[in-house]
């Protein structure tokens, strides 16, 4: 079964890489036809991202093919092998470098940008080195003096990566490909896309100047639709002008346009985009979570003058009834019946206290004090929580964790608030699903040096798309009774302690809280 | 010689809390008084009230607490119980440091509050107890203090004689006179007299 997978997804892959290698085969210089624009390269890195190095094989043969298909084999059968394995190695080394700093592939923030720009342009730099240096090994440069050649794989094989690369990995994530169908639905991005490709007639043909001159009116419509759509948008703009600019290229063959001078303004170009889109993203993302701290700050003061105004009118209420009890007992023969509905309606009123003693208890986090938390201590409060909340219920509550966890650094109080809230959530999940296996699954493991995760795995039904954001918004509730607070509050809580709360995507319900260990234990 | 009788004084500005705790403690046999807010309890009190007083911490005027530190001000023992709608942790520390008796969340459990009023008025009761005993300890004469005193030490008519330089006949006198004064049936109870009437200072 998975080596029947494995070959329907190389047999996606290779048609791709072929044909990518197909369309993008233009200028090429010297005997073995080094070409300025190499998109492959982008989809066989994040091929190997996405999918594992595992598939590293299936690459190197997809390369080979593509040698043979694309290029007619200039150097022969071995030195085609010999160059196919150092794209392979090149594309791999990338890859896992990339699997090992991105947290995860949809690049989310300009730190993220700023690896995948470091480790395509440092590791394409290697490849073209070692690559060129095959080459002339084996004499096959022929006049091209290396330092020409290793420029033009350099920047071809960068710019490829770089247009590529994002745009598949922003089609991959599912959160991005959202947005981008959000994206494609406006009208204003028609009329953005209009006027980049009118922008890239003018630059080309328009105003019978030399392209790489007049390239920089292009970089107009790019800060409309950077600055409008964010990242999204950059990246697709990047890749309407890279396809313009070979399509110039080929219509203008015989005009020998300065091929390597455009490719290097298209890799300035793309560069602009995707960090422009990236900070605008970043800012919009800043501004939501400010929103939603202020209204969570509203919410948190609501709350305190609601359980102050309630709490009075419940004291009156329970010294009313313990009067009455009390003045039926006076009357020696106490109606029974009458007793009890007064202790009745003040059983009710001390359970409307609890509700408003629970509801100012979530707010209450506002001082933090940060103590060490050992991890079996964490796991004890885990398991003393889960009993406390579930009783003698059905689900199974199992607590893993990894050998030599070191201490957390966090606010007792707060934390057992966020694992209460969590384990409650989950109990309630599973109640709504129904499934035939009830069961939460906590586990602690190591997220990175410095901070601790804390999985909650239930049975139920799992969150979809749209709500695994949505969940974390104040008042927002996927429960018919729920205030939609818990969540909003769990996650400021471990955003204040520098860790975070995400749901993942799953056929079951998954949260990944993350908090902070104790740096000098 | 009689004393005002303990009344538990309750300072709420919330009509219906005021109301229901009047009817509540009235019934379970308290003595109660109230106040609407700190100014008001201020401007009525008399250095003679006894009891305790059950103040909310959240008033029009001065809080609750700021209540507690104006009659530690003025001189008064009356003991405080803090009561609150709105708990917090801070207030109910600062209400401990300035020595209050209980801090309650509303709404309060009756029990809690019961148990609050009474260990209010046990500790009251003590103190109107020894004010008593240092009053009727002032109509005894410099000479039966000493004796008083001696005696209390666990020293014997002879001894006492011969610190105070009298006969153990004369102490005997002294003494007969002292237990009547003080109104004593025997030497035990003049003994917890005059331990009552010392300062607690050396109370370790």
């Amino acid at each position: 079964m998975p080596l029947l997978r494995y070959l329907r997804d190389s047999l996606v892959f290779a048609p791709c890489y072929i044909a990518l290698d197909w369309a993008s085969y233009i200028d090429p210089v010297g005997p073995f036809n080094i070409t300025p624009w190499n998109p492959q390269h982008g989809l066989a890195i994040v091929w190997l991202l996405l999918g594992g190095l595992s598939h590293a094989p299936a690459v190197l043969a997809t390369v080979v093919v593509a040698e043979a298909v694309v290029r007619g084999l200039p150097g022969g059968y071995f030195i085609a092998a010999l160059t196919s394995l150092t794209l392979t190695g090149g594309f791999a080394s990338m890859a896992w470098i990339l699997r090992e700093l991105l947290p995860d592939p949809g690049l989310r923030s300009t730190r993220h940008l700023t690896l995948l720009t470091a480790v395509v342009v440092a590791g394409t730099a290697i490849v073209g080195t070692a690559f060129v240096g095959l080459l002339r090994g084996a004499g096959l440069l022929g006049a091209t003096p290396v330092p020409e050649a290793l420029l033009r794989f350099w920047v071809g094989d960068a710019v490829g990566i770089l247009i590529t690369a994002p745009l598949l990995l922003v089609v991959a994530d599912p959160a991005r490909r959202a947005g981008l169908l959000a994206l494609a639905r406006r009208p204003e991005s028609l009329a953005q896309a209009g006027i980049l490709v009118a922008a890239m007639w003018l630059v080309f043909d328009g105003l019978h100047g030399d392209p790489a001159r007049l390239f920089y009116l292009l970089f107009v419509p790019l800060i409309w639709i950077a600055a409008r759509g964010g990242m999204n948008g950059a990246v697709v703009a990047a890749a309407i002008v890279q396809i313009g600019v070979v399509i110039g290229i080929n219509q203008e063959a015989g005009a020998r346009l300065p091929v390597l001078e455009l490719q290097a303004l298209v890799a300035t170009f793309t560069l602009t985009g995707l960090y422009l889109g990236m900070m605008v993203d970043e800012r919009e993302r800043a501004a939501e979570s400010l929103r939603q701290s202020l209204r969570l700050a509203a919410a948190g003061e609501m709350a305190g003058a609601i359980a102050h105004e309630v709490n009075q009118p419940l004291t009156a209420l329970s010294n009313y009834g313990e009067s009455a009890l009390m003045l039926l007992a006076r009357q020696g023969a106490a109606d029974a019946a009458l007793s009890d509905i007064v202790r009745k309606m003040l059983q009710e009123s001390a359970r409307a206290a609890e509700v408003v003693r629970r509801l100012r208890d979530f707010f209450r986090s506002g001082t933090t004090r940060l103590e060490s938390l050992p991890a079996e201590e964490l796991l004890a409060t885990v398991r003393r929580i889960g009993q406390q909340v579930l009783g003698a219920e059905t689900p199974v509550l199992s607590v893993r964790d990894e050998a030599e966890l070191p201490a957390l650094y966090v606010d007792r109080l707060q934390v057992e608030v966020v694992i209460r809230n969590l384990i409650a959530n989950a109990q309630d999940a599973i109640r709504s699903g129904g499934a035939e296996a009830r069961s939460i699954d906590v586990q602690v493991r190591r997220h990175d040096p410095e901070h601790l995760c804390l999985v909650f795995a239930d049975s139920g039904p799992g969150l979809s798309l749209e709500m695994r954001e949505r969940v974390f918004e104040p008042f927002v509730s996927g429960k018919a009774t729920g205030m939609g607070l818990g969540l909003a509050i769990s996650r400021a809580i471990a955003e204040a302690h520098g860790g975070s709360l995400e749901a993942r995507a799953a056929a079951h319900g998954e949260f990944h809280l993350v908090l902070p260990c104790n740096r000098n234990p | 010689m009689q004393p005002e009788p303990l009344t538990v004084h309750i300072v709420d500005d919330d009509a219906s809390v005021r109301d229901s705790l009047a009817l509540m403690l009235g019934l379970a046999g308290f003595r109660t008084a109230f106040f609407a807010d700190a100014e008001a309890f201020l401007a009525a009190w008399r250095a003679d009230w006894s009891g305790c007083v059950v103040a909310d911490l959240k008033l029009p005027g001065a809080s609750g607490l700021e209540l507690q530190a104006e009659m530690a001000r003025r001189g008064s023992p009356l003991p405080f119980i803090i009561i609150t709608a709105h708990g917090d942790v801070p207030a109910a520390r600062a209400a401990f440091r300035a020595d209050a008796v209980d801090f309650l969340e509303k709404p309060f459990d009756q029990v809690q509050l019961r148990a609050a009023i009474q260990n209010a008025f046990s500790k009251e009761s003590m103190r109107l107890r020894r004010a008593a005993d240092a009053d009727r300890l002032a109509c005894l004469t410099t000479r039966e203090r000493e004796v008083l005193a001696a005696a209390a030490q666990g020293l014997h008519a002879k001894e006492i004689g011969r610190v105070l330089g009298i006969s153990a006949r004369t102490v005997e006198v002294h003494k007969t006179r002292i237990m009547a004064k003080l109104g004593a049936r025997n030497v035990a109870e003049l003994v917890r007299l005059a331990l009552a009437a010392e300062p607690p200072q050396d109370a370790k």
